[in-house]
């Protein structure tokens, strides 16, 4: 295998050299010709406001090194962004860097398909991040990536249609509405607010957000070492239980489950549904779709703990980097203080660095709404980092997916999908 | 001289053929049939396709014999396959006949019906997820317009296929229109007067005459849309990502999901294999069906 990627990567040196000449010589790092720019890629996806925030550090980059020239390559979701990064590292031309989700560094970590970052920093550098992100960009002890923002869910209220039913929404962390008040209100919302759906939560093609519900209740998917699977115990079942009751009452649009295509922002925006639980990511669009309507931002329901879900990205640089010194400085320099600082602000994310954390930062759009999902990051439960963070927890994913689509769609008992849950996780964790 | 001269111009003339296939033969090779055998030999190995391959012998196709999914999911392509296949060249043959005589505006009708095969199929999934969608589709607004009551037609198991199919119909009757329409306009007219002179009704033309005569557009179609449907992907993928539960979870769906979502490529290239192997015993099963047939005729 070695052999065919050492002889495709030679014949695109050779092909470039006979192309371009001087620049490609370059490249081969002859110093008579170090005049050239090295060329790097970075590839992410994201909405508008997240690609102009990246646009705008990669000019500050090249602009302070113009012997560098990055390209930014943007793909609509991480999902394809996947697909395309691993299909490139098969055939050893991987971007130099590349955007990841802290659910997902693992799996790179783990075929070493990324570059260990210890080499490029300082022993100290990772002290700078909140624990628990610098803790889901570590395989073994080294680091893979470097964190980059963070993000949470919380629930986002249409203000008209709460006001409607007579409703003050929770001013505090402490005030969170308990999942019976959850309920309740969503009912509310159906029956005199004038929404056709109580709520909707966004977890569609991403079945781990099911996961903080069920910290809330008491429960976790894997015992405190992650040796093992446990959610069919009361907790787990119990979970399960009042997610898919949301199903069976009618309370959420049946097309909302783990499988569909459906946009629950969209259907918050026009006015389908009175209540969303989703992320700080959605409020550029809400600001820019939902007109109809006033909405505003409250904590996620509680039960015996509070807990919310774990979001966010780090940058990683690939084995195939041509100049991984280059491109690690790069991700540092995406990671610093001040750009971690612009690129949150500007996209609406929120930062990774404890001195940023502990700043009330001056957000561009919604800060009121934004300081909800700051106070709402603190109840991410460390044991649900360490789960979601596991190397094969897309494999673990996959099967949440199936399952609780099952339960959601087809009616599947409670009991038997968390004992299918448990049975399908425990052969991956073998 | 003269004979090598002769025997160059004979050469040639032989060569030529060979000349007007290679680009085809070329890119066949590079990106269909050697990749094909690349899928072989990697489903004999567990590959995450960013670490290292690990040999697992047959393991995978052991695998593939229990897993009661992939069996669901050739079941339902099976299903899709029955659905689609037949009705949509039911409704190509219709359409062809409707439009193989002289109407105002007939191109810009037939243009209508084949436009879905010519748009990219992700477009068309996303237009057709639009239309049935439970809270904002068109399909929707017309039915409670009409007085009934909405239909969760991508959200639940008994509706999420049958949607499909429909979906699939609006898109592959227009390939099988544009087909029968060429066969049609090849049937030379005399038969048909002979058919009349001996005082055959319309009906009787269109069972004796016009349905023997279509016969071998009909098998190419039968074997191309048996084909297509067994590969299905892209509508399914933008329309219910094979949800609700496994309700649309083809065996394509399938493949992808293993090769993508849980970085199983040696088991989804099992899987490929697999399905490569059956629709080769259909189309071979097909293809002497009808010889015999056309032996018998």
């Amino acid at each position: 295998m070695t052999g065919r990627i050492d002889l495709t990567t030679d014949i695109g040196t050779l092909g470039r050299r006979t192309l371009l000449g001087a620049a490609a010589a370059t490249a081969l790092t002859r110093p008579t010709r170090a005049q050239a720019k090295t060329q790097l890629t970075m590839t992410v996806w994201g909405a508008q406001a997240e690609q102009d925030a990246f646009n705008a550090i990669i000019a500050k980059y090249q602009a302070a090194h113009p012997d560098v020239a990055i390209k930014l390559e943007v793909f609509g979701n991480g999902m394809q962004l996947y697909q395309q990064v691993d299909t490139r590292l098969a055939g050893r031309q991987a971007p130099d860097i590349f955007r990841v989700q802290y659910q997902q560094i693992g799996r790179y970590a783990s075929a070493r398909a990324v570059a260990d970052m210890s080499k490029f920093i300082d022993k100290d550098y990772g002290s700078a991040f909140g624990p628990a992100f610098w803790n889901a960009v570590s395989y073994k002890g080294r680091p893979y990536a470097i964190p980059h923002h963070t993000d949470t869910f919380a629930l986002y209220y249409n203000r008209d249609m709460l006001a409607k039913i007579g409703v003050e929404a929770p001013s505090s962390l402490e005030k969170s509405w308990s999942w019976e008040e959850f309920i309740r209100i969503a009912r509310a919302m159906k029956e005199k607010g004038g929404a056709p759906y109580g709520f909707a939560m966004s977890w569609q093609n991403a079945a781990y957000r099911w996961l903080p519900f069920l910290y809330q209740h008491g429960g976790t998917l894997l015992n405190a070492d992650l040796t093992r699977a446990v959610l069919a115990n009361q907790a787990g079942v119990g979970t399960i239980g009042w997610t898919q009751s949301w199903f069976k009452e009618g309370l959420v649009p049946p097309s909302t489950s783990i499988k569909s295509s459906e946009q629950p922002q969209a259907l918050f925006a026009n006015g389908t549904i009175g209540l969303l639980l989703a992320g700080d990511w959605q409020i550029p669009f809400l600001n820019g779709n939902m007109t109809k309507w006033g909405w505003g931002v409250t904590y996620m329901p509680r039960d015996v703990a509070m807990a919310s879900d774990l979001g966010g990205n780090c940058l990683t640089v690939s084995r195939d980097a041509k100049n991984p010194e280059i491109a690690a400085d790069v991700v540092k320099f995406f990671c610093n203080e001040e750009n971690m600082r612009d690129f949150v602000v500007n996209a609406q994310f929120l930062p990774v660095r404890k001195a940023l954390m502990a700043e009330k930062l001056p957000y561009k759009l919604r800060p009121d709404a934004m300081q909800v999902f700051v106070e709402q990051s603190a109840t991410i439960p460390d044991h649900l980092v360490s789960t979601v963070t596991m190397p094969n927890f897309s494999k673990i994913n996959a099967v949440l997916t199936d399952q609780f689509d099952l339960a959601f769609t087809s009616g599947q008992d409670p009991a038997a999908t968390a004992k299918a849950i448990d049975e399908q996780t425990q052969a991956l964790l073998a | 001289m003269g004979t090598m001269a002769a025997r160059w111009a004979k050469r040639r003339h032989k060569l030529v053929p060979y000349v007007f296939i290679a680009p085809n033969v070329v890119l066949f090779t590079a990106f269909s049939f050697l990749p094909l055998l690349y899928a072989v030999y990697i489903s004999f190995f567990d590959w995450s396709l960013i670490g290292d391959a690990e040999w697992l012998g047959v393991g995978n196709y052991t695998r593939l014999m229990r897993d009661p999914l992939f069996w669901r999911a050739l079941v339902n392509t099976l299903l899709y396959a029955l659905a689609t296949v037949p009705t949509g060249m039911a409704i190509g043959l219709a359409l062809a006949l409707a439009l193989n005589r002289k109407l105002p505006g007939r191109t810009f009708i037939r243009s209508i019906y084949f436009l879905p095969v010519v748009v990219s199929a992700v477009a068309t999934g996303t237009i057709a997820a639009w239309l049935f969608n439970d809270n904002y589709g068109v399909i929707n607004s017309i039915l409670v317009r009409l007085g009934g009551s909405r239909v969760a037609w991508l959200s639940t198991p008994q509706w999420a296929l049958p949607s499909i199919a429909i979906a699939t119909l609006w898109v592959r009757s227009g390939f099988n229109m544009v087909v029968y329409l060429a066969a049609l306009q090849s049937i030379p007219r005399i038969y048909y007067e002979a058919a009349r002179i001996d005082g055959a009704s319309a009906t009787r033309q269109f069972l004796h005459v016009t349905l023997p005569l279509l016969g071998p557009a009909t098998f190419l179609l039968l074997v191309l849309d048996i084909i297509h449907s067994f590969q299905v992907f892209d509508l399914i993928y933008v329309m219910t990502g094979g949800g609700p539960g496994f309700s649309t979870t083809m065996v394509v769906q399938y493949i992808y999901k293993s090769a993508f979502v849980t970085s199983e490529m040696g088991y989804a290239s099992a899987m490929g294999v697999a399905l490569y192997v059956l629709i080769l015993a259909f189309t071979i099963v097909q293809w002497r069906a009808s010889r015999q047939k056309e032996n018998v005729l």
